[in-house]
């Protein structure tokens, strides 16, 4: 059907589109979190900060620990959050998508900020559950630090950018939109109907 | 008569569809655990094909060809021929450069049927362009440890232009490019599945 062959090709090149924003602003946010003055006058206080809290957490949960800019401090372990493991790579991935995403640019800046806050979170749970691991089981904190959290983390980052894109989807499409007839009528999308 | 306003931005309920729900978190956490025993029982014949697959495109620009790479050990060790016998061997870590398969297989897992043949076809072929972006991320870490690591050598061999590309080409990959590439392959081909499943007329319950 011609129809639909069509909204296949449009949904394609939507598809797309989204892919090639998505990786334009990938190489943009990551040239400037990798410029030395960013990275010196944000990344690393943010990392430093990222470190107090987690220390702080940690004495919480009993551990007796020590925080030095971006190092953690036991008597059994140590550890220092380096780029990689302050959310800020996941943050980025979220950033680009949601920024790529066609959506009102409130809502995105909502998602942004709701989103980072999540990552944040858990990242958070990701350097003290492995600061403890590396504590008490250090011979899992390999496997754990490299293949666990990372991908862990970043898979939540990728299931908050899913979870937005879905909720944005939903909304109805705007009255005035022209182009294009909408197959839904800017009804919201049953979850059973292809695009 | 009105003129509807032209659109000044994609409609956001026309886009692809996705759908997540608890079977599709329970498919997520499932693909993620399969591909996660899948990489640990795979991790050293796949950094020995890795290193060997790196090496050859190396080597097929290198002139005289001297690198050689051997995977061991979780590492990728790199050699040449015309290293002094008794220097030490740089390693470069390994499962740095393909652990995202893990990420990979779980994403694939949160289509409806990953296991049917063509969304599960689809993910091998997004698996085979991955070991691609893994050959291409480890010629970029041989050649970035060749540029910035190997004192006089390095800057005897490779320029200001040189360095900053092989080895900014690394860090973008380590940074950003490892974590995307899965996404990226993800969203070109498994999430395809989605929108090019025919119409099926839907019953309607009471």
């Amino acid at each position: 059907m011609k129809i639909d062959a069509d909204a296949r090709s449009a949904a394609r090149r939507r598809s797309i589109g989204f892919l090639a924003r998505f990786c334009l602003l990938l190489v943009v946010f990551y040239f400037l979190v990798a410029w030395h003055p960013v990275n010196d006058a944000v990344i690393v206080p943010f990392t430093a900060a990222i470190a107090r809290v987690s220390g702080g957490v940690l004495g919480l949960l009993g551990e007796n620990v020590a925080v030095a800019g971006t190092e953690i401090r036991s008597s059994r372990f140590s550890v220092q959050i380096e780029n990689g493991c302050n959310g800020v790579e996941t943050a980025l991935l979220f950033g680009s998508a949601v920024l790529a995403f066609p959506a009102p640019w409130k809502r995105r800046l909502i998602g942004l900020a709701l989103g980072f806050a999540a990552i944040q979170l858990i990242n958070l749970v990701r350097v003290v559950s492995l600061f403890w691991i590396g504590a008490h089981r250090p011979a899992l904190f390999s496997a754990s630090h490299t293949v666990l959290w990372q991908s862990a983390v970043v898979l939540c980052g990728v299931l908050l950018f899913l979870l937005w894109a879905s909720k944005e989807q939903r909304r109805p499409a705007p009255a005035a939109a022209g182009g294009a007839p909408a197959a839904t009528g800017g009804k919201p999308r049953d979850p059973g109907e292809t695009a | 008569m009105t003129r509807a306003k032209p659109r000044n931005r994609e409609e956001p309920s026309r886009h692809a569809r996705l759908n997540l729900d608890r079977g599709a978190a329970l498919r997520l956490a499932a693909g993620f655990a399969a591909g996660l025993a899948f990489w640990f029982a795979f991790s050293a014949p796949y950094e020995r094909l890795l290193a060997a697959a790196a090496g050859g495109l190396i080597d097929a620009f290198e002139s005289p060809a001297v690198t050689r790479l051997r995977a061991s050990g979780g590492e990728i060790r790199v050699d040449r021929t015309d290293f002094p016998p008794a220097s030490p061997r740089p390693g470069l870590p390994a499962s740095d450069l393909h652990f995202n398969f893990v990420l990979l297989a779980a994403l694939f897992a949160l289509g409806r049927h990953p296991l049917s043949p063509r969304p599960f076809g689809r993910f091998w072929i997004a698996a085979a362009l991955l070991f691609g972006i893994h050959v291409i991320a480890l010629v970029f870490q041989v050649e970035g440890l060749y540029a910035t690591r190997l004192g006089d050598w390095s800057g005897a061999h490779y320029g200001a232009l040189a360095r900053n590309f092989w080895a900014g080409g690394f860090h973008f990959y380590l940074v950003a490019g490892r974590f995307a590439a899965p996404f990226v392959l993800w969203w070109a081909l498994g999430r395809e599945e989605e929108t090019s499943q025919p119409l099926r007329p839907r019953s309607r319950r009471r």
